[in-house]
């Protein structure tokens, strides 16, 4: 084993270093005009985009070396239909099923979705049967730390906020807990910084299955990871509810100076301003090109979360790490359109920390009953392992969560898709969308049906009859 | 003014104690008149005749009791009314024949099922009390035969490496804060067995839980012996290993079944009275088949010596318990012998480096183990938990996971393997384990299929008996 293991990870770094060498080259360089303006360019997050394309461009004169790509996946002249039983999760909206349902996936994305009578399948198309078995999209987790290498490698507390920290410097593909989280049926994630501080820094948004980083990210900046409380207590001795609050209250404060301070500049009504790489994240707060996910748990933060973040700031922002007794904001949250996303506790359990009254209350059913209507559901992982996110939702359930209308599945998908903005591309089996689709046993909810093939940009990333099953 | 104060007061709480000290004083001196004047004539009824036992005291003390301070006897329960409870489904699961029932109504009297059948064809006496639970479905209590949570966990007594002789029943608290929960979940027998620390733990007890007195919750005693031929007795000393441990236990077995063979024989009047050794009485028990043998038996060798030798050889009814591992490689053999497979605490075999010296399994893929039986033609396949390895509560569980990696359960085999084949491997299907006439009135009412996390339980009947109603109590699970 460790024999096979050390040239492999020779080759590893010498590859890295290729790619390393060829980024770099520019620099040395210094004489291409592209990346010139790119340096001059104010915009930090325009350069950091321009970085990964520039590596996917890098990446992909290895192209040649690969397989054409497969039937349905990106570049592929090759059209896929998939054939089911069932399809649950279909529409805009994934509230809708369709019995023996044919999807047409093209170049990544789905094509057609519809009845096998009235849905014909292109020729010259490879066909999947799925036979009895079912199709759902992939799940989506908008709380996830197992993307990088090491968790210690997420949750640096330097500072008591850290708004300018990436953990997207931190992923590794296809590490063996994004595998186990693929065969669960988890396609998409935000990956996030620990909760040691109030602010941990920027989350990333990824797909799981894929190989390369540049496929995989859906957003970067995916989120600013928010935590006021829970955790970030532990940074120094002294430091309680409301320090915390003044002190992320400050940074809001001073970053939305800056980022309206460059606003005006780029209106020509001010003058411009001084970099400062700490504060550019609030330039895409400001924007509503990203949003802020809070570690939000105690019915006084979540309160802190509507008032300051929402209300006071203006900011885009969900409940996530949704536990505890902030249900009771629940009507709210709904009436100024902030979302919940429940876990990694779905319980309320009688214990020494909350006075639940000896009852045991389920959390999501709690914010259902209080009036919200978007809720989905998290892991924390590796707090609840990645690939048992769908058990968040039918513990749920079990706790009382009404699942008439298939609230439970939309919760893994849909829910958390749109909370996140990404909604255009994944969360429901929908033409159009990116073709993240798990064919399974059964009910995916359902703790007894088996997640057997995973499709993730129309590319087959898992498939247990292939290979070793892996959950 | 304060001192004052405080002087009144604290002549006040004299005259009180003072008080207080006389009336005790009073009562003392009438008691013990009292007392004097009943002693003599106790000790005269002693003479002529036997002194009443505590029962009949007890019974005596009850009947005098004022009508409204007697526990109120609810329908369904011994000696109350009838009752009927009415399902949309009854998931009823006998031996043999149909396993459920659309539209259901069982009817309970004194504990026990007096009839169930579908709503139309089963009339409802009149005077029976009705409960009908709408859309949610009813099934049988479940049974774990492996759980080590019945009472205090001093229950792995290593004194030697075979210890027939411990019993259990010596620890059971039959309502304790772990089998709150586990009744809330529907499990309502369990066979509480000893430790694995060492080859024979001692005797386990069947019984019921949820219930709060030993006597009404006893199912059998002893429920089995306990062997466990690997896995932890290895740790009892250093330089032991399995030929050893296979040596001890087979000896100790050669020795108790010789000892009940005596037995026998002085009882058919063919031999002397054998000198009485508490240490193999159990082997008498077992030799009769009054009781049988579970076994922690997980790696194929020791499954294969559960068969060859305790089955086999000696004669002994014994089942696969706490089924893991490379042991679904012998259920042909197993099923042809008529011993069957109860598995966990793990249900499934993950292909992992850590075991392969161990127990020499080394599968490619990850397997579900109940899969794995059920694929070699072994129909008697049930779950248990081994908890608290995992807890009590997530019995039903185990049957889920069983599905997800491939155990068939389109004739209700999930739910079979957590009532009907763990009450026919321990022999009490008699009593439970199925909804059918005659059984024990265990019911458990749930919001759809057990083995789907997303049901959960609602009632639990117990002999008839509420012991879990979340309309009146709080939730536990």
């Amino acid at each position: 084993m460790t024999n096979g293991a050390r040239p492999r990870g020779v080759i590893e770094r010498a590859f890295g270093f290729v790619i390393a060498a060829s980024c770099l080259a520019p620099f040395a360089a210094a004489s291409n005009p592209e990346w010139d303006a790119l340096f001059s360019s104010p915009d930090s997050s325009a350069r950091r985009t321009a970085t990964i394309a520039d590596l996917s461009k890098v990446t992909s004169g290895a192209d040649a070396h690969r397989a054409a790509p497969p039937a349905g996946a990106k570049g592929s002249a090759r059209v896929l239909a998939i054939r089911a039983r069932k399809a649950l999760g279909v529409g805009e909206l994934g509230d809708t099923c369709i019995d023996d349902a044919i999807v047409i996936v093209r170049d990544g994305k789905i094509e057609a979705i519809g009845p096998a009578r009235t849905t014909p399948i292109p020729a010259g198309a490879e066909v999947v049967d799925c036979g009895a078995r079912w199709i759902a999209p992939g799940f989506v987790d908008l709380h996830c730390h197992i993307a990088a290498g090491s968790l210690g490698d997420i949750n640096d507390t330097v500072y008591m906020t850290n708004p300018e920290l990436h953990a997207s410097s931190t992923v590794e593909p296809n590490n063996p807990s994004l595998r186990l989280a693929v065969a669960g049926g988890v396609t998409s994630v935000l990956f996030i910084p620990g909760s040691g501080s109030n602010m941990g820094g920027q989350g990333v948004l990824l797909k799981t299955g894929l190989d390369h980083y540049e496929e995989m990210v859906i957003r970067d900046p995916g989120s600013l990871k928010l935590a006021q409380a829970g955790n970030p207590e532990r940074w120094a001795i002294g430091v309680g509810r409301s320090h915390m609050n003044w002190n992320t209250r400050n940074t809001f404060e001073r970053g939305l100076a800056y980022a309206h301070a460059w606003q005006e500049f780029e209106k020509g009504a001010g003058p411009r301003p001084e970099r400062n790489i700490q504060w550019d994240i609030f330039r895409p707060l400001l924007a509503k090109t990203t949003q802020v996910s809070t570690h939000t748990q105690r019915y006084q933060v979540v309160l802190a979360t509507l008032t300051m973040v929402k209300v006071g700031f203006g900011l885009d922002v969900y409940i996530d790490h949704g536990e505890w007794f902030g249900s009771k904001l629940a009507a709210y949250a709904q009436s100024i359109g902030v979302k919940a996303i429940v876990g990694p506790r779905e319980i309320d359990a009688p214990s020494g920390i909350l006075d639940t009254d000896g009852h045991v209350l389920g959390i999501a059913a709690s914010y259902q009953q209080n009036g919200h209507k978007s809720i989905g559901f998290n892991t924390d992982a590796p707090v609840v392992p990645e690939e048992e996110l769908p058990l968040q939702a039918a513990v749920s359930v079990r706790y009382g969560f009404d699942d008439a209308h298939m609230d439970s599945l939309r919760g893994l998908t849909i829910v958390p898709a749109q909370t996140a903005g990404i909604a255009q591309r994944v969360g429901s089996l929908a033409a159009g969308k990116d073709a993240d689709i798990l064919v399974t046993g059964g009910d995916p909810v359902d703790p007894r049906s088996s997640v057997d093939i995973v499709f993730i940009e129309g590319r087959r990333v898992y498939d247990s009859s292939r290979e070793t099953r892996r959950w | 003014m304060v001192r004052t104060t405080t002087i009144t007061w604290r002549g006040a709480r004299f005259a009180f104690q003072a008080g207080l000290l006389a009336a005790t004083a009073i009562a003392t001196f009438a008691l013990s008149r009292a007392a004097t004047a009943i002693e003599p004539a106790m000790l005269a009824a002693g003479d002529s005749k036997a002194a009443p036992s505590m029962d009949e005291l007890f019974k005596e003390a009850k009947a005098k009791l004022p009508e409204a301070t007697k526990p109120m006897i609810v329908a369904g329960e011994k000696g109350g009314p009838g009752l009927a409870i009415k399902t949309r489904k009854a998931l009823t699961v006998p031996l043999q024949g149909e396993q459920y029932i659309d539209n259901a109504v069982v009817i309970v009297k004194d504990g026990k099922i007096e009839a169930i059948g579908p709503a139309r064809t089963t009339p409802i006496p009149a005077w029976y009390e009705v409960v009908d639970v709408g859309d949610q479905w009813i099934m049988p209590g479940m049974i774990d035969l492996h759980s080590h949570v019945g009472g205090t966990f001093d229950i792995n007594e290593m004194v030697y490496l075979t210890n027939p002789g411990l019993r259990v029943s010596s620890s059971v608290i039959p309502h304790n804060d772990a089998l709150k929960t586990t009744v809330a979940s529907g499990v309502t027998t369990i066979l509480f067995i000893p430790g694995s620390g060492v080859n024979v733990g001692g005797q386990g007890i069947l019984f019921k839980i949820g219930l709060d007195h030993f006597e009404d919750a006893l199912v059998r005693d002893p429920g089995s012996m306990k062997l466990a031929q690997a896995g932890n007795p290895e740790s009892w000393t250093v330089g032991i290993g399995r030929s050893f441990m296979n040596w001890n236990t087979h000896a100790m077995f050669e020795r108790g079944m010789l000892y009940a063979q005596l037995w026998e024989n002085f009882e058919k009047g063919k031999g002397p009275r054998p000198e009485r050794n508490f240490d193999l009485d159990i082997f008498r028990a077992l030799l009769s088949k009054k009781t049988q043998i579970s076994t922690h038996t997980q790696i194929y060798q020791v499954v294969m010596t559960t068969l060859t030798m305790v089955r086999k050889e000696f004669g002994i009814d014994v089942y696969i318990d706490h089924g893991e591992m490379a042991g679904y490689k012998l259920a042909g053999f197993a099923k042809e012998l008529g011993v069957n497979a109860i598995i966990g605490p793990r249900v499934i075999e993950v292909p992992t480096r850590q075991f392969i010296n161990w127990t020499g399994s080394n599968p490619e893929a990850i397997l579900g183990i109940a899969a794995e039986y059920q694929k070699r033609g072994m129909t008697m396949i049930g779950f248990n938990t081994d908890a608290p390895v995992i807890p009590p509560e997530e019995l039903f569980l185990q049957a889920g996971m069983a599905a997800r990696y491939g155990f068939e359960y389109a004739n209700l085999e999930t739910v079979r393997g957590l009532t009907i084949v763990p009450a026919v491997t321990a022999g009490i299907a008699n009593r439970v384990g199925s909804l059918e006439v005659g059984k024990d009135a265990d019911i458990v009412v749930m919001t759809g299929d057990p083995a789907d996390a997303r049901s959960h339980v609602e009632k639990v009947l117990i002999n008839g008996k509420h012991v879990y109603d979340t309309s009146k109590d709080r939730r536990r699970f």
